[in-house]
């Protein structure tokens, strides 16, 4: 399920924007460490949850403004360079204010422990992380489809020109786009922290999944985005369960798999 | 016998239609134009011919030899070479470069593909030079594609296609964009090549078709209307209709 | 401009005698073995057009290998240097193929995608790569009786590699093949049309581009006696296309003079602040907003201004 929020925001990005943002991996190991640093400031993990990912979005906010958007004409090499280079300035910084040694983090207490499913123990708080990423997938999904500025954003995804001939201000789209963007990763992040811990290489391990998931789910098509994520996160738990091991391997070699026999991916057009 | 045909020939994208059972013979050695309004078919026409997609049905023949669905790159090695409508040459390749790939990838043989100097080819830089003096380009053949005129890139595009040493020369509309100077130059270009060549040719104006095809097709709505010699087609009342939408004659 | 023709050739032997007197040996090896990666990449992405952005799969898988075979197996340097360049190229054939049916973005996330894919595979094979910690005692065997434990005879040794692969490389880019793949990034539907399968066309390049960067990983892992996991990482991919941009993408010499400024500022920047990265980063960004087109082109315009001054 997380994977399909980092999926559908990258894929809003790449789609709308048309880069490649190296960064996407970075934003999200951001969103997890706000998450620390509000939690510890605030003592309060839900509004820990609710503030590090607008953190996240203001970063977006602040890059979109800074960088890229002077990028926009400059082909996909310099772009890439650039999200790159953002990328390590944003581990190493990281590091510099949080530390290289990984650091964990408590879910609640509300949902600390697991809940008796029958068949196995599963943690509490993991159930609540699939609720929530579901619920906000579901809701990024309502308001692409079903809002006006959704629906503007998905026709910038198919024809750029066209929505600023219709007198649309495509610069604020892009902004706007990034910024939403940025703010899924960054609450994919927060969501993560307690999961799994934290470590300043967690961007990048999740920045090649996320990659994964919109190749397989076409670039720019938000909904193959959300079942790719879906998927691949279900052939991982399956595979986690016989092959520790391999489970992250056997997301690449099904995505190469896939390729294989459908370049353009399992939702893409084309 | 025709050296080009095609047979029911037909290309829809979806619920349209570009190209609607259009049977052509091109006869070896002519030069045969195809006119009719803008959207008429004539280019899907051209890029079914060379391959850049399959047809929906129908069949293409080349020298008696069925070439339906053989892809672009195969295409050129046949003997049919293309110019476009819209120039679409090798902007950063001095002019030579931009011949000298076509004139390549048709040669005799690809030795040497990896080590050998591409100056020691004579034989390529031989046709591709020839290539650029059939359309009076050759005393600019070191300068950069992208610096020269529009007309002059018309006249590169052209080159290109000749550089292939083809049999079948397709040119769509070569005359686009030009001032009248540089048609009339066009034209005289393609006199001088209608002998060498069977040629088909897309072209709007109407007086450079009138003066130089043999025999003239028209398309409309991505069928095949008449057919025949400019005078023929001259006097056709369809072909009245089509371009005057009903005028009375 | 027939003088600075001339140049690259003096200028290029010149560096290579009197580098080990400016920085130690082992830096001066690492310098030429990251051109040879960067020439390799520009076969690529300079000369196709084709930005990959996982070329470090090539050069680590080659390191991997060629160094489990040197430390086990003992097989001797030449041997190496073969299994490196076929690896690459191998690995290459399989990377490029997946990746050449698709262009643009599609392109560069596939290229990564595959090369997280590696990494992450070397980084669960903990009994062969062995993971995190890397692969350590990869030996540097003698060849023909010359003992290269001594870093200024290896040095010898790389940049003689290194030249010769230069000389390839050049041989390459002015045969056919290289008009070609240049057509192809010009205007790939035109060269097509003329009849080039662009496909086919990249896959070589990719190939090509493949064992030069093989061979560079396994001298690299010779060098430092060790393969570490990042040989085949994220950041590797990132710093040789950093490298290969910053000298100008444009030339043959681009990832040369690109390889030399990356690595001679890396390697100082790097014993004074463990966070060098972070400056890494900050320099991407700025070559980015500030400095494309890279050294060599500044380098080619600057001497175009001066004539152009000298004449008037």
């Amino acid at each position: 399920m997380l994977y399909a929020l980092m999926g559908l925001g990258l894929s809003l990005i790449t789609g709308i924007l048309n880069i490649p943002n190296f960064a996407h991996g970075a934003l999200f190991a951001v969103g997890a460490y706000l998450l620390v640093s509000a939690v510890n400031a605030i003592g309060n993990f839900w509004i820990g949850l609710l503030v590090a990912p607008l953190g996240v979005a203001l970063l977006g906010l602040a890059i979109e403004y800074a960088g890229i958007r002077r990028l926009y004409a400059a082909g996909h090499d310099y772009q890439l360079l650039f999200t790159f280079g953002l990328s390590l300035i944003l581990a190493e910084g990281i590091i510099l204010i949080w530390g290289p040694v990984g650091i964990s983090q408590l879910p609640p207490p509300l949902l600390r422990g697991g809940v008796d499913l029958g068949f196995t123990f599963y943690p509490k708080y993991r159930l609540f992380v699939m609720v929530v990423a579901g619920l906000l997938v579901l809701l990024t999904w309502l308001f692409l489809e079903k809002t006006r500025y959704g629906a503007i954003m998905r026709a910038g995804i198919e024809n750029k020109e066209m929505v600023s001939l219709l007198g649309i201000d495509i610069q604020r789209l892009f902004t706007v786009a990034f910024a939403l963007g940025a703010y899924l990763a960054g609450i994919a992040g927060a969501l993560t922290a307690p999961i799994r811990g934290l470590s300043p290489g967690m961007g990048v391990d999740m920045l090649g999944i996320a990659f994964v998931v919109v190749a397989l789910g076409g670039l720019g098509n938000l909904l193959g985005a959300i079942a790719a994520g879906l998927i691949i996160g279900v052939a991982q738990a399956l595979v986690a369960a016989y092959w520790t091991e391999a489970s992250t391997v056997v997301i690449f070699a099904v995505m190469a798999a896939v390729l294989l026999v459908r370049p353009q991916g399992l939702f893409g057009i084309r | 016998m025709a050296i080009l045909e095609t047979e029911s020939l037909t290309k829809s994208f979806g619920a349209l239609t570009a190209v609607s059972d259009v049977s052509l013979a091109i006869e070896a050695g002519t030069l045969h134009s195809i006119i009719g309004p803008n959207g008429a078919g004539k280019t899907t026409l051209f890029n079914l011919l060379t391959g850049t997609f399959p047809p929906t049905s129908g069949r293409i023949l080349f020298d008696g030899r069925d070439i339906t669905g053989t892809p672009a790159e195969r295409v050129a090695h046949l003997g049919l070479a293309r110019s476009y409508q819209r120039t679409t040459v090798f902007p950063a390749f001095s002019l030579l470069d931009n011949v000298w790939v076509a004139a390549f990838a048709t040669g005799k043989s690809w030795r040497g593909l990896l080590w050998r100097k591409a100056a020691r080819y004579p034989e390529v830089i031989e046709r591709a030079r020839q290539a650029l003096a059939d359309v009076g380009l050759l005393a600019k053949a070191e300068v950069p594609a992208r610096e020269i005129s529009h007309g002059e890139q018309r006249q590169l595009e052209l080159a290109i296609a000749l550089a292939a040493a083809p049999r079948v020369l397709l040119l769509d509309e070569p005359a686009a964009g030009l001032s009248p100077d540089e048609t009339r130059k066009m034209v005289s270009l393609v006199r001088t090549l209608k002998g060498r060549y069977t040629i088909v040719l897309i072209e709007h104006k109407i007086d450079i078709i009138m003066s130089v095809s043999d025999r003239i097709s028209v398309m409309h709505f991505g069928s095949l209307i008449a057919e025949g010699t400019p005078q023929e087609i001259q006097k056709n009342p369809e072909v009245r209709r089509a371009y005057l939408g009903g005028v009375a004659a | 401009m027939r003088d600075l023709l001339k140049h690259p050739v003096f200028l290029l032997a010149a560096a290579v005698i009197l580098l080990p007197l400016a920085v130690r040996p082992a830096i001066a090896s690492e310098i030429w073995i990251f051109a040879m990666f960067g020439l390799g990449l520009n076969l690529i992405l300079g000369y196709t057009g084709l930005l990959s952005f996982g070329q470090s799969t090539f050069f680590g898988s080659a390191a991997y290998v060629a160094g489990w075979l040197l430390k086990h197996y003992g097989i001797n340097v030449v041997f190496a240097l073969g299994i490196g360049a076929g690896v690459g190229a191998l690995s290459a054939a399989v990377v490029g193929y997946l990746c050449v049916q698709r262009s643009g973005l599609y392109f560069i996330m596939l290229t990564f995608a595959l090369n997280q894919m590696f990494y992450f595979i070397a980084y669960q094979w903990t009994t062969v790569t062995g993971g995190e910690d890397g692969m350590p005692g990869v030996p540097r065997p003698a060849l023909f009786g010359i003992d290269f434990k001594d870093p200024l005879t290896y040095y010898a040794f790389v940049s003689l590699l290194f030249l010769v692969s230069l000389w390839v490389m050049k041989r390459i880019v002015e045969s056919p093949l290289g008009k070609i793949l240049q057509a192809i990034r010009e205007n790939e539907v035109r060269a097509q049309a003329v009849g080039y399968n662009a496909a086919r066309f990249k896959l070589l390049a990719f190939v090509i581009g493949g064992a030069f960067s093989g061979v560079a990983g396994v001298l690299y892992a010779m060098l430092f006696g060790i393969v570490p996991l990042e040989a085949i990482g994220f950041v590797t991919s990132g710093n040789v296309v950093f490298a290969t941009l910053i000298g100008g993408s444009g030339s043959l010499y681009g990832p040369v003079i690109g390889s030399f400024v990356f690595i001679w500022l890396s390697e100082s920047v790097s014993t004074l602040w463990a966070r060098w990265p972070l400056l890494l980063g900050v320099a991407f960004v700025i070559v980015v907003l500030f400095l494309r087109g890279g050294v060599v082109e500044a380098w080619t315009r600057f001497w175009t201004w001066r004539s152009s001054k000298q004449k008037a």
